[in-house]
């Protein structure tokens, strides 16, 4: 157990910390190369205030229609983004990794803050999974990457949650959830998941688009 | 009743701190230091001279070093003196003292392969 331990938070850890990386500059330049040759005339338009205006505007859970048209799933939306980004970033048990092993300080929520968020993203997960389920409008546009995606951010919380209360196997529970957690991390590029660092630039696309070339808003 | 039970409660405490100093790393069976002024983790586990039979260490300044500037003096030991005296929770030189305990027992286990390396083996839920 030790050693696949040791193989997954040390060389494992670096590798599918560099497929997110190097494979993020991929997707976003090669997305770059793809809107040059595709839609040349459109990238002049791309304006940083009607980028940011929609931006903004978006990240108002109360700024825009199409978050009042369903407020519910607005409101889970915005919670389970923020729980999922929170949780891991300063989760006390991945600052003392960095610290034992790299010497880093790091800021840290307290463990028993980090529970709570983990119960919200797992809530929040069942909720996507219900509602894909269910909503028919959403069945028609639901593909296996979409289940794929749900279950694996679900597997990551529920066995950190799980290793964190030392339920069943203990070295089990958390190898599988490093495991699960680097596959999120190395597929993030390559998967639904893109939405993390694409995110931006269609929202700004859109909010240029809608500002600059149609005169209108786009929330 | 309540005279009788602060009573107790008092001969209670003064049996405990007649008992502190008796005390000794023999009788260690966990680490839970008092230099963190909160614990968010339960004690580790550390069986003091068990540990050190089973690991076969015999050499006390393995773990009780001493150091001169950045070098380990190999013929003294700091037994006695707390970890916590040399590093300090928040030290901004060196080496605090949650990471001193973590690189210490850490090390150890992975370059042997053997002991607790994952947080909850040390730090188990009672
Ligand atoms: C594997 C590491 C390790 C080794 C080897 C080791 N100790 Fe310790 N010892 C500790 C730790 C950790 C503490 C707790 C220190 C603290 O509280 O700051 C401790 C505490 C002590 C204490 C203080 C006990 C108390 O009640 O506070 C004494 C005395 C002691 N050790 C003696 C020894 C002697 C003698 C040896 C060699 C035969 C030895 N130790 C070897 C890790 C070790
Ligand atoms: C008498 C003072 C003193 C005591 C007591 C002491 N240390 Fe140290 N220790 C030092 C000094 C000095 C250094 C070197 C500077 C630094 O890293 O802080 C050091 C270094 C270390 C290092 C870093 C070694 C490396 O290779 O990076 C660790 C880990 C460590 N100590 C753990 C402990 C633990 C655990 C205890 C208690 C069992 C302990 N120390 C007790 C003085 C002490
Ligand atoms: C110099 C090497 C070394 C250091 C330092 C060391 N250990 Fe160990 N430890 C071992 C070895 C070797 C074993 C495995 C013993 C066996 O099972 O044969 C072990 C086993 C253990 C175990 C399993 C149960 C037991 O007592 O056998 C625990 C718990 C443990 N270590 C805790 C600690 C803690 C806490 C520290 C830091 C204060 C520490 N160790 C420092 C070498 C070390
Ligand atoms: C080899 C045993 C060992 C392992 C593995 C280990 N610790 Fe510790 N840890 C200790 C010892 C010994 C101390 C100092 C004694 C104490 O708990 O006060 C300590 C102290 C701490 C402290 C500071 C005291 C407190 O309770 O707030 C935290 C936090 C902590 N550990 C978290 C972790 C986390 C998170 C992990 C996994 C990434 C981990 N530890 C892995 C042995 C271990």
């Amino acid at each position: 157990m030790n050693a696949a331990y040791e193989f997954v938070v040390g060389p494992l850890a670096w590798i599918a910390g560099a497929i997110f990386v190097l494979g993020s500059i991929y997707r976003l330049v090669s997305m770059y190369a793809l809107a040059v040759k595709k839609d040349y005339s459109s990238l002049p338009y791309m304006d940083l205030k009607y980028s940011l205006r929609s931006i903004i505007h978006w990240l108002n859970p109360f700024g825009t229609a199409g978050w009042k048209a369903s407020p519910w799933t607005a409101a889970v939306t915005f919670i389970f983004h923020i729980c999922l980004i929170i949780t891991p970033l300063f989760l006390l048990g991945h600052a003392v990794l960095l610290e034992t092993f790299h010497g880093i300080e790091w800021p840290t929520i307290s463990d028993g803050l980090a529970d709570g968020l983990t119960m919200l993203v797992i809530a929040g997960c069942i909720f996507f999974i219900i509602r894909r389920a269910t909503v028919d409008k959403l069945k028609y546009i639901t593909s296996g990457m979409d289940w794929f995606v749900i279950f694996l951010v679900l597997a990551t919380f529920l066995t950190g949650f799980a290793a964190y209360h030392q339920w069943l196997n203990y070295q089990f529970i958390l190898i599988l959830h490093i495991l699960a957690g680097e596959a999120m991390l190395a597929s993030i590029p390559f998967t639904r998941l893109s939405h993390m660092i694409f995110w931006v630039f269609i929202r700004g696309y859109m909010g240029s688009e809608f500002g600059k070339v149609r005169h209108a808003k786009d929330w | 009743m309540k005279k009788q039970l602060s009573v107790i409660l008092l001969l209670a405490a003064a049996v405990l701190l007649y008992l502190a100093p008796a005390y000794s790393q023999e009788d260690m069976t966990q680490l839970l230091d008092p230099a963190f002024t909160t614990h968010q983790r339960p004690a580790a586990v550390f069986n003091h001279d068990g540990h050190n039979e089973k690991a076969e260490i015999e050499d006390c300044s393995v773990c009780h070093h001493v150091y001169e500037g950045e070098r380990k003096v190999m013929d003294d030991s700091s037994e006695g003196t707390p970890c916590s005296e040399c590093h300090a929770v928040d030290a901004e030189e060196g080496t605090p003292l949650r990471m001193a305990y973590h690189r210490m027992c850490t090390d150890c286990h992975t370059a042997k392969g053997k002991g607790p390396v994952t947080c909850g083996e040390c730090h188990v839920d009672k």
